[in-house]
C-alpha cells in the first residue's frame, strides 16, 4: 500500500469512527429533547405521581442531559452503550442481534441489486433505443420514484394475493426484493448513464478502431470503465440501503435494526434508540469505507494528491 | 347362489342412506369431535404488533406482556369479559363477610404449574408480597390499590387465604382479574435479593419459567415470534369435562404494521390479528367473509370512545384572555354544532352509534339510555356562543370576542390513527361553519401526553382504552383528584361544585355493595357530567374482530386482548383441516 492510500485509509476511518460517536450522540440528545417519555404509559395508566417519579428515577430521566450523555459516551470505550428501558437489558446485546439480521438483509438486497441492476444498465446503456431499453428505464424510473414504504406495500399485496411469496416474520424474499428492486434500479441508472459516457471516452473509440469485438468492447472494456463512476457513489447507495431498511423491515416484519429502533423511537427508549443510531451508522460507516477501498482498488487517482 | 334382484335394491338404498346420513353428520359436525364437543389439536397463528419488554407482568404495564401473562398464568378469579360475571379460576370458590370486607377464597386442590410443584395457599401470599415490594415498584401493585391501601392476605391452610380490603370496594373482586398468581418455588430467591424487578425477563431462558395458564412459552425469537405449547398440567376443564386448551399450539408472530396484518389475514397466513378491524380495511374483510375465508366476530359499542375535552383548569396559559375557552356553553355549542350522523356514517361507514357520553351502550347495565343526545342544531350553537359573547363582529364570518379577537383554538391529537384524524377533520369543518376557528396539530402520541401532563394545551381529541365496564373500577376519570380527570387533573380540593357532587356520588358509588343503589348514584352522574359536558363525546364504533373462518370457540370481548382472554377454547374447525 503507498503512503497516500495509508493515509487516504486512516482518514477515513477516523471520519467513520467520528461519524459513529456523533451520530449516536446526537440520537440521545434528540431523544431525550423530544416531548415524553417511557413512564408516558404509566401516566396513561392512571399511574401515581410516586410511581413515575420511581421509574423516572430509575430510567435515570430525573438526571441532566448533559451527565447523561458523557456517562453515555463514557461507557463507548467498555462497549456499554446503557440499559434498555423496555428490556430491561443492556443494549450492546440487543443491538447486536438485529444488526446482525440488518447486515445479513443489506448483504443480500445490495447482492441481488447488483446482479439485476449493473447489467442491465449495461443493456440499457449500449442500447438505450431498443424495446428491452425502453421497458428496463421505464421500470427503473418508476421504481427509483417509489418511496419504500409504497414498494413494499405493493410488494406485500402481490404477495398476499397471489400466495407465491411468504409474508411471515423472518421470511427473507419479500424484504430482500423490497430493499433490492429500488437499488437495482438506481444502479441501472447509473451504470446506463456510465455506459454512455464510456462509449465516448478515446481509449474506447480506439479499441472500436482496433476491431475489438463489439460484445468484448462492451462487457469489458466500456462495463469496466463505467463501474468506477458507479463506485463512486457507492457510499449513496449504502446509506439508501440502510435508510429504506426501517421501512422495509417494519412493512416486512423482518427483526433487523430498523424495526427495533422504530420499536425503542416509539416506546421513547433513550438509550436503545441511541444504540441503534450507534450500529446503524456504523454499518453505513463500513459500508462506506469498503466501497471507498474497492473505488481505491479500481481506481489508482484515489488517495492521491490532487 | 342367485341373490334377488329386490335384496340388491334394497342393499344399494340402505347404502345410499347411510352414506348421505354420513356426509350429513360430518357437515353438521365440522369442528367438532366425536362427542359433538370442539376439536382439541391444532395452531393458531396471531399477528401481534408489540414485544413484550418482559415476561414479568408485575413490573411490565404494557398490553403485550398483559396478554403473555393471561396465557401463561392464572388468576384467582376471571372476569368473563363477555359478560363481565366473576368466575372461578384458581379459587374454586369464596365468600364474604357482611361488611363486604374479608374475602375467604378456597383454592383448587391438585394443580401443579407447569413444571410439576404444586400450587397452594403459599404462592398467593407470595404473589401479594411481589405485587406490593417496595423494592419492586410495580405498575401493577399500584393499579391494585384501593383508596390507595393495599390488600391484605393470609394464607388460612394450604388450600384457602383470606383477603382483606382496606375499605369498601364495590367492585370487588373482580379486580383479581389482573394478577396473575406466580410461583414461589421460583421467584422467592429473587424477592428475597431485590432482584424481582429483573427476574423474567425476555432473555430467560423458557425452562425457568412456570405458571398456571393454559400455555407455555415454548421458544421466543425476538423480532420474529413467541410460540406456546399447551401446558399438559393446565387444570381446567370444559363443559363436558374435557381437557383444556383445545390447541396444542399457539404462536404470536410480531408484524409491527397494520396493514401488513391484515394482509397475512387474507392471505390465510394469520388466524388473528392484535387487534379490532380498523374501518378502513373492513369492506376488504367483509368481501373475505362472504366468500367464507374471513369471520367477523361483532363484540358490541366500544367503551373506549374518542374523545374531546379542553383544559379547564383555571390556572392554564390557554385560559389566560380566553375565558370563554373554559366555558360549559362552548363545549356544549361545540357538541350541538357537530353532526354525530356525519361521523357515524363517513368515519365508521355505519358501524358506529351516536353518544353523548363516556358511557355507551357497550357498557351494558351502567348505560343510561333515557340520558338525550344532543341534537345536531347549528343555529343553537351560534346562540350559546353568543351567550357568552362570541359574535362576528367584524363580518369576516369569524366569531370574535368582547374585544374583538377572532376565537380561535387548537385541537391536539395524535397522529398516525386514521379514524381520529378524519373524525377531528369533520369537527374542525362543522365548527367553522358557525364561526370558531380551530387548528388541528396531529402529533406524536408522546408529545400529546407531554401537553397533557404539563397542561400545556387547548383541547385535545384522543382516547382511553378501557380495560372494565364497571364504572368503580375507573374512578381515576370521574375523581377530581385523580390523575386521569383529564381536563382538569389532580385537583386537591374540586373546583367546581358539580365535580364536588361526582366525587361524593363516584366515592358513594365505588364503596357501596347494593347494586341498585350503585345503578342509581351512577345515573345521577352521568346526568351530571352531561349537564356540563367537560368531555365531548360524538360516535362509539362497533368493536368488530376478524379471525380466518378456520378458527372456531371465539367469544370477542370489548376491549383487549379481545380474543385471547379466552385462548384455551379456542380450536380449529375440522373443515379446515387441509389449510395449514
Amino acid at each position: 500500500m503507498t503512503n497516500g492510500l495509508t493515509r487516504f485509509v486512516l482518514r477515513r476511518f477516523t471520519v467513520a469512527i467520528l461519524f459513529v460517536v456523533v451520530v449516536g450522540s446526537a440520537a440521545l440528545v434528540l431523544v431525550r429533547l423530544a416531548p415524553g417519555d417511557p413512564t408516558d404509559d404509566l401516566f396513561m395508566r392512571g399511574a401515581d405521581a410516586e410511581t413515575i417519579a420511581a421509574a423516572r428515577h430509575r430510567l435515570g430521566l430525573d438526571q441532566p442531559i448533559g451527565s447523561q450523555l458523557a456517562r453515555w459516551v463514557a461507557g463507548l470505550t467498555r462497549l456499554d452503550l446503557g440499559e434498555s428501558s423496555r428490556f430491561g437489558l443492556p443494549v450492546a446485546g440487543l443491538v447486536a442481534d438485529r444488526m446482525r439480521n440488518t447486515a445479513e438483509l443489506a448483504g443480500l438486497a445490495l447482492l441481488v441489486a447488483a446482479i439485476v441492476g449493473l447489467p442491465l444498465g449495461v443493456v440499457t446503456g449500449t442500447r438505450p433505443r431498443s424495446v428491452v431499453g425502453r421497458i428496463v428505464t421505464i421500470v427503473s424510473v418508476a421504481l427509483v420514484c417509489c418511496p419504500p414504504i409504497i414498494g413494499t406495500l405493493m410488494l406485500l399485496f402481490l404477495a398476499a394475493s397471489t400466495g407465491w411469496l411468504s409474508i411471515a416474520p423472518g421470511n427473507f424474499v419479500v424484504p430482500t426484493l423490497a430493499l433490492a428492486l429500488p437499488l437495482a434500479a438506481m444502479l441501472e441508472r447509473l451504470q446506463s448513464q456510465s455506459m454512455a459516457e464510456a462509449f465516448a471516452a478515446p481509449d474506447i473509440v480506439a479499441a472500436a478502431a482496433r476491431g475489438v469485438p463489439v460484445r468484448r468492447l462492451i462487457w469489458i472494456h466500456a462495463a469496466r470503465q463505467a463501474l468506477r463512476p458507479v463506485l463512486g457513489v457507492a457510499g449513496i447507495v449504502v446509506a439508501t440501503l440502510f435508510s429504506g431498511s426501517i421501512a422495509v423491515e417494519t412493512m416486512t416484519s423482518w427483526p433487523g435494526l430498523g424495526r427495533l429502533m422504530l420499536d425503542a423511537l416509539l416506546s421513547r427508549d433513550l438509550f436503545l434508540v441511541a444504540g441503534c443510531a450507534l450500529a446503524g451508522s456504523s454499518l453505513v460507516a463500513m459500508g462506506n469505507f469498503l466501497a471507498d477501498l474497492l473505488r481505491a482498488s479500481v481506481d489508482p487517482r484515489v488517495g492521491q494528491p490532487s | 347362489m342367485r341373490i334377488p334382484r329386490s335384496l340388491v335394491l334394497l342393499l344399494a338404498v340402505a347404502a345410499l342412506v347411510a352414506s348421505i346420513g354420513y356426509f350429513w353428520r360430518n357437515r353438521v359436525d365440522s369442528g367438532q369431535n366425536a362427542k359433538g364437543g370442539p376439536r382439541s389439536g391444532g395452531k393458531v397463528v396471531v399477528t401481534y404488533r408489540s414485544e413484550p419488554g418482559s415476561f414479568n407482568r408485575y413490573v411490565a404495564p404494557r398490553v403485550a406482556e398483559d396478554l403473555i401473562a393471561r396465557l401463561i398464568h392464572a388468576t384467582l378469579v376471571r372476569v368473563d369479559r363477555t359478560t363481565g360475571q366473576v368466575e372461578p379460576r384458581l379459587a374454586r370458590e369464596w365468600s364474604t363477610s357482611p361488611d363486604g370486607l374479608t374475602w375467604v377464597f378456597t383454592l383448587e386442590k391438585g394443580i401443579t404449574f407447569s413444571d410439576g410443584v404444586p400450587f397452594t395457599a403459599a404462592d398467593v401470599v407470595f404473589s401479594f408480597r411481589a405485587l406490593y415490594d417496595p423494592a419492586v415498584k410495580s405498575a401493577l401493585g399500584s393499579s391494585l390499590l384501593i383508596g390507595g391501601e393495599q390488600m391484605k392476605v393470609r394464607a388460612l391452610d394450604a388450600h384457602t387465604v383470606s383477603i382483606v380490603l382496606p375499605k369498601s370496594y364495590a367492585p370487588g373482586i373482580s379486580l383479581l382479574d389482573a394478577l396473575p398468581i406466580l410461583p414461589e418455588h421460583k421467584l422467592r430467591a429473587a424477592l428475597d435479593a431485590g432482584a424481582f424487578a429483573d427476574a423474567w425477563g425476555v432473555t430467560t431462558a423458557v425452562s425457568e419459567m412456570a405458571g398456571l395458564g393454559p400455555f407455555v412459552i415454548k421458544e421466543y425469537r425476538p423480532g420474529q415470534r413467541l410460540a406456546f405449547g399447551r401446558n399438559p398440567r393446565f387444570w381446567k376443564r370444559d363443559e363436558s369435562g374435557r381437557v383444556l386448551p383445545y390447541l396444542d399450539e399457539l404462536e404470536l408472530q410480531f408484524t409491527p404494521e397494520q396493514n401488513a396484518e391484515v394482509l397475512r389475514l387474507q392471505a390465510g397466513e394469520a388466524d388473528l390479528m392484535t387487534d379490532r378491524v380498523r374501518f378502513e380495511d373492513l369492506a376488504s374483510l367483509q368481501d373475505l367473509a362472504k366468500q367464507g375465508r374471513v369471520t367477523l366476530h361483532t363484540a358490541g359499542v366500544s367503551i373506549g370512545p374518542d374523545m374531546l375535552w379542553f383544559n379547564l383548569d383555571p390556572a392554564a396559559k390557554s385560559a389566560q384572555g380566553r375565558a370563554w375557552l373554559q366555558h360549559d356553553e362552548l363545549r356544549h355549542a361545540i357538541s350541538r354544532a357537530v353532526s354525530r350522523t356525519t361521523i357515524v356514517n363517513t368515519v365508521f361507514l355505519g358501524e358506529a352509534v351516536e353518544i353523548a357520553g363516556p358511557i355507551t351502550p357497550g357498557h351494558g347495565e351502567w348505560f343510561l339510555r333515557d340520558l338525550p343526545l344532543p341534537a345536531f342544531d347549528p343555529a343553537d350553537a351560534v346562540r350559546r356562543l353568543a351567550s357568552i359573547g362570541l359574535k362576528d363582529r367584524n363580518g369576516d364570518g369569524l366569531l370574535d370576542d368582547q374585544r374583538g379577537k377572532t376565537a380561535s383554538f387548537s385541537i391536539l391529537t395524535p397522529k398516525g390513527n386514521s379514524i381520529r384524524e378524519r373524525s377531528v377533520d369533520i369537527i374542525q369543518e362543522q365548527v367553522r361553519k358557525i364561526g370558531l376557528k380551530v387548528d388541528v396539530v396531529a402529533l406524536d402520541g408522546g408529545a400529546v401526553r407531554t401537553a397533557l401532563g404539563e397542561g400545556n394545551y387547548d383541547a385535545i381529541y384522543y382516547a382511553v382504552e378501557a380495560d372494565s365496564l364497571d364504572p368503580g373500577r375507573h374512578l381515576d376519570f370521574w375523581l377530581s383528584s385523580r390523575p386521569m380527570h383529564f381536563w382538569h387533573p389532580s385537583q386537591p380540593t374540586p373546583s367546581t361544585t358539580w365535580e364536588a357532587r361526582i366525587d361524593q356520588l363516584m366515592t358513594q358509588q365505588s364503596t357501596t355493595v347494593d347494586h341498585a343503589e350503585r345503578l342509581r348514584l351512577f345515573a345521577e352522574v352521568q346526568r351530571l357530567f352531561a349537564e356540563h359536558e367537560p368531555v365531548v363525546y360524538f360516535a362509539a364504533p362497533k368493536v368488530i374482530v376478524a379471525t380466518s373462518a378456520r378458527v372456531g370457540g371465539v367469544k370477542a370481548a370489548l376491549f383487549a386482548p379481545n380474543v385471547l382472554w379466552n385462548a384455551e377454547k379456542l380450536f380449529i374447525q375440522a373443515s379446515a383441516d387441509s389449510r395449514r
